[in-house]
């Protein structure tokens, strides 16, 4: 039932094993190659080498890749026609009329949205890589690791352990609901929402009164060391990295300045 | 030698809110016992657990430890919980870290144990309990019996002395109840005081050394489970009803039936109540009479372990069927041969696995359970295992129970317990380790040749 969640992917993926800093280091890496790149050739090779990450070494179906991607895909292109009709100067390389309006794209502007579109499309497959290979469970340690503070971190930790009790409470508090058509209109809808959220808030509360007596069965004293999880890095992944970052940086600084047009 | 391990003494608990919830409680818990709490909901099974160690601080009265008081300080707190460790009814209440692991850390690591003990400790109690496969998961990926073992070996990494589970079998399907017994047991052998409160007579039945009738806060009987549950008068009133075999054994018993004088408490003590071995019904032959002694060849499917030729005399006819009873006084029975996997030799084992004349196999405990797999043992027989092995075993065939630990001597024990109860004579044998295999013979005689299904 969990399937369709990020989270569980990234749990099922074979580089969860690789160590979170590393992939946290060439992900930060290539978001910073591919925005300050100038030309689009950059970020469009690391679209496509993270992407290629994603669906091989990390094992996502592709179709699902695919979906993923769409919808910051078709915000990116809406965004980028903005760009086309309404910034660069020069002349004009078309122009369409609309109603009785015209509007023109120049050279300047279609090189700007082109490289607009791939840094986007670059930064979100670099994101994306992170997400479907690291799940948050191994991100806590990360956390840990980078001293944030640690009620901070133990916060996070128990937070995301409840949502998905609480979704499931809610998941089933919605069925039991739905079944006595309390759906049924808008304003049964809401009234029944809003039940439904207040019983959630009262399930929490009491909630949380036993997972205290819970801890304090295993001798909670207040700290919460969890015990981490070790993740070497490998010396063939780190060289591995540092040759891609190396590469993309170089690729970058190569075609600075060109344009696909 | 038992030691008195827990006591109460006048044991009174009323919530903040005035209600009382435990009114007068006198207990004794034994070392090493396997205590039953049955009540009703609302009886203050619950309640009672939270004030043995100590999260509750009980209104009168006391609750000893070895024999102390227990303190309320934090030092002896965290003692006393190091102590006695309780499984909670609902595993998501317990489960709070992000994987299975570090969940079951949790304690080890408040403890304040060093890094490599904890570890230790982590993989020897989800090797424990079976789950080692899974600790790098989030508790939201298990299923229900394998959440519970994870709460288990949770509670487990800490090593109590005492383990107290409330409901543990709750919201638990057949198969996932089988195997928290089976653990529980397992548990059990190694020393660990066991507590469970349950709604489950059948199990509280067969499973606990005492049970405790407990109702509105208070013991309304305790002793042994034969006892507790033998009279129906105890129960009315409780919210319970009778053990099934319990049920069944006393209709047998006042219809005359049974055979000896000790309630049976498993289905293979039942069996052994209900008639001498040599007598059973078969078709026979349209124009028998009664005191007639025939041949019954071919016309009955004989039981596995029956010769075909014997010769058996008629007692009483109905229907075309008749009691007989077997001239020939030799019954035959199965026998047994048990397995260890920690310390055998494979080649023994795949020279009894390919033996034809061995007709089941059963798998007990975890760890050989885990050992089974790997090498693609099918189990005939995966749950309940010494008891169903004795029920195959009369029925004359041969069982080879693959187990491990201290699961191998109590099998053997049992088996014979029952054998000197019933009279009847299953023989054991058992394999895989060095002390025993001097005297036992690894290959059984034939106890039926030629058939294995």
């Amino acid at each position: 039932m969990h399937n369709s969640l990020l989270d569980d992917l990234a749990l099922a993926s074979p580089l969860r094993e690789k160590s979170s800093r590393l992939k946290l280091a060439l992900v930060a890496a290539a978001l910073l190659v591919g925005v300050m790149s100038t030309s689009p050739v950059a970020p469009l090779f690391i679209a496509l080498t993270m992407s290629f990450a994603s669906i091989r070494l990390g094992k996502v179906p592709a179709g699902f890749y695919g979906k993923l991607l769409a919808p910051p895909l078709v915000f990116a292109l809406l965004g980028t026609v903005v760009i086309l009709l309404f910034f660069g100067s020069g002349p004009e390389i078309f122009s369409i009329s609309l109603l009785g309006q015209s509007f023109g794209a120049t050279a300047e502007g279609a090189e700007l949205s082109i490289l607009v579109l791939s840094r986007t499309i670059s930064g979100t497959s670099c994101l994306f890589f992170l997400a479907l290979t690291t799940p948050m469970v191994e991100l806590f340690a990360l956390l840990k690791g980078l001293r944030l503070p640690d009620s901070f971190v133990e916060l996070s930790m128990m937070i995301y352990r409840y949502i998905f009790v609480f979704l499931e409470v809610a998941v089933g508090t919605t069925h039991a609901q739905a079944m006595r058509l309390g759906y049924d209109g808008l304003l049964r809808s809401i009234r029944s929402f809003s039940m439904m959220a207040g019983t959630l808030f009262i399930r929490s509360w009491e909630q949380g009164e036993r997972l205290y007596t819970a801890m304090d069965a295993r001798c909670y004293d207040g700290r919460l060391s969890l015990f981490e999880e070790k993740r070497r890095v490998e010396v063939q992944e780190l060289l591995g990295a540092c040759g891609y970052v190396a590469a993309i940086t170089a690729l970058a600084y190569i075609t600075r300045g060109t344009s696909l047009i | 030698m038992a030691t008195t391990l827990l006591e109460t003494k006048g044991l009174r608990y009323v919530y903040p809110d005035g209600t009382p919830a435990i009114r007068g409680v006198d207990l004794r818990i034994e070392d090493g016992e396997r205590i039953a709490f049955v009540g009703p909901n609302g009886s203050g099974k619950s309640t009672l657990f939270l004030l043995l160690n100590g999260t509750l601080r009980p209104t009168a009265g006391e609750v000893l430890f070895r024999g102390r008081p227990l303190q309320y300080d934090p030092r002896s707190l965290r003692e006393t919980r190091r102590r006695v460790g309780i499984v909670f009814q609902n595993s998501d209440d317990q489960l709070f870290a992000p994987t299975v692991r570090q969940d079951v850390a949790f304690g080890p690591v408040n403890l304040g144990l060093p890094m490599e003990e904890v570890e230790e400790r982590v993989e020897m109690a989800l090797e424990g309990v079976g789950i080692s496969g899974l600790k790098g998961r989030p508790p939201h990926h298990l299923s229900g019996g394998q959440k519970k073992r994870a709460a288990i070996a949770g509670v487990m990494a800490m090593e109590p002395e005492v383990m107290i589970l409330d409901e543990p079998l709750s919201n638990l399907d057949p198969a996932g109840s089988e195997e928290v017994m089976e653990l529980l047991e397992e548990l059990s052998q190694r020393g660990t005081t066991i507590i469970i409160s349950t709604h489950d007579v059948d199990l509280a039945y067969r499973w606990s050394d005492r049970v405790c009738l407990l109702a509105d806060g208070m013991v309304m009987d305790e002793g042994r489970p034969e006892d507790i549950f033998g009279d129906p008068r105890h129960l009315s009133g409780s919210g319970l009803r009778q053990p099934l075999i319990l049920e069944v054994y006393d209709e047998i018993s006042k219809r005359d039936l049974a055979a000896f004088g000790k309630r049976p408490r498993t289905v293979s003590e039942l069996v052994g109540h209900l008639s001498p071995p040599n007598l059973r019904w078969m078709k026979v032959p349209p124009e028998t009479e009664v005191g007639e002694r025939i041949h019954p060849e071919g016309i009955d499917s004989v039981g596995p372990g029956r010769d075909k030729s014997e010769e058996v005399l008629v007692i009483h006819l109905q229907g075309g069927r008749a009691v007989v009873e077997t001239l020939d006084k030799s019954v035959r029975i199965g026998r047994v041969i048990v397995y260890d996997t920690d310390g055998g030799d494979p080649q023994a084992l795949s020279s009894l696995l390919a033996d034809e004349r061995i007709d089941l196999v059963g798998v007990m405990g975890t760890k050989s359970r885990a050992f089974a797999e790997k090498n693609k043992i099918v189990s005939d027989i995966g749950s309940n295992v010494i008891d169903r092995t004795i029920l195959r075993a009369l029925c004359g065939e041969a069982v080879l129970v693959i187990t491990n630990g201290g699961m191998v001597e109590h099998a053997k024990r049992r088996i014979e317990e029952y054998c000197r109860q019933s009279g009847m004579k299953i023989e054991v044998s058992v394999v895989g380790r060095g002390a025993d295999r001097a005297g036992s013979t690894p290959v059984p005689a034939p106890a039926n040749a030629g058939k294995r299904r």
